[in-house]
């Protein structure tokens, strides 16, 4: 359950009560869904820097490549994802900036 | 051992349509003085660039997937940078990409084949069976906690 990135409140909820924290889930202020890499999730085997479409979702608006820590994508995965970006990027399918 | 590559260029959208075709007759060529082929061409047509490049705002894409050596490549990527009309281009190895993606496509579906025998159903998937949250569009992309 504790994923890389999960529970968010870890860090923060602990300081106050001392031991029995974490037993009835009070710790947890709020449930963050747990974030799934989407080409592990749809076995998107291939990103090639010719889908756009695939692309386009994780260059959000001000073109910059959307951080693992936000879009969820395992490492592996966002290794080729960059590298499909920059090479739509030098194809001119994909902006660098935002203008 | 032969390798593939995948071409990638766009050409001006000032050029004609023969201009065009003459580009890859020229690519062709070069192909098979070096003792490679072109195994398959796709022409995308016109497209809106992402950025200006230069004063063009659009181009014509054409991708060329190209079986031959490093020496080839090398030469086609220098003919097609003296070239006025192409504006961009870009030339990448693929067939180290393709049998690592084609092998675990194939294990992925064996996998899951062997599984289902072993569970009892028929080895391919049945219409209309998969997960709940298969189908249906579920917030897994929603990016609500990005802060800005």
């Amino acid at each position: 359950m504790n994923g890389r990135k999960g529970s968010g409140g870890g860090g923060r909820g602990r300081s106050g009560q001392g031991g029995q924290q974490g037993k009835d889930g009070q710790r947890r202020p709020m449930f963050r869904r747990r974030k799934v890499c989407k080409f592990c999730a749809d076995k998107i085997d291939d990103i090639n820097y010719k889908d756009t479409k695939l692309l386009m979702p994780f260059v959000p608006e001000r073109a910059k490549i959307l951080p693992r820590r936000i879009s969820g994508t395992c490492a592996m995965h966002q290794r080729k994802l960059r590298t499909a970006i920059m090479r739509a990027r030098q194809l001119a399918l994909i902006p660098y900036t935002a203008e | 051992m032969a390798r593939k590559y995948e071409l990638v260029y766009v050409v001006s959208p000032d050029a004609t349509d023969t201009q065009v075709a003459d580009l890859h007759t020229q690519v062709e060529q070069i192909a098979e003085r070096l003792g490679g082929k072109i195994e398959k061409t796709d022409n995308w047509g016109r497209r809106k660039l992402a950025y200006e490049i230069g004063r063009h705002k659009e181009g014509t894409y054409v991708v060329e997937t190209i079986d031959g050596g490093g020496e080839l490549m090398k030469e086609i990527d220098r003919r097609l940078k003296v070239s006025d009309l192409i504006i961009r281009h870009l030339a990448v190895r693929i067939d180290e990409e393709q049998s690592v993606v084609e092998r675990r496509r194939t294990t992925r579906t064996e996998a899951s084949r062997r599984r289902r025998v072993a569970r009892g159903l028929p080895p391919d998937r049945q219409p209309g069976e998969g997960q709940r949250g298969e189908v249906e569009d579920d917030d897994r992309f929603d990016m609500g906690e990005v802060e800005r």
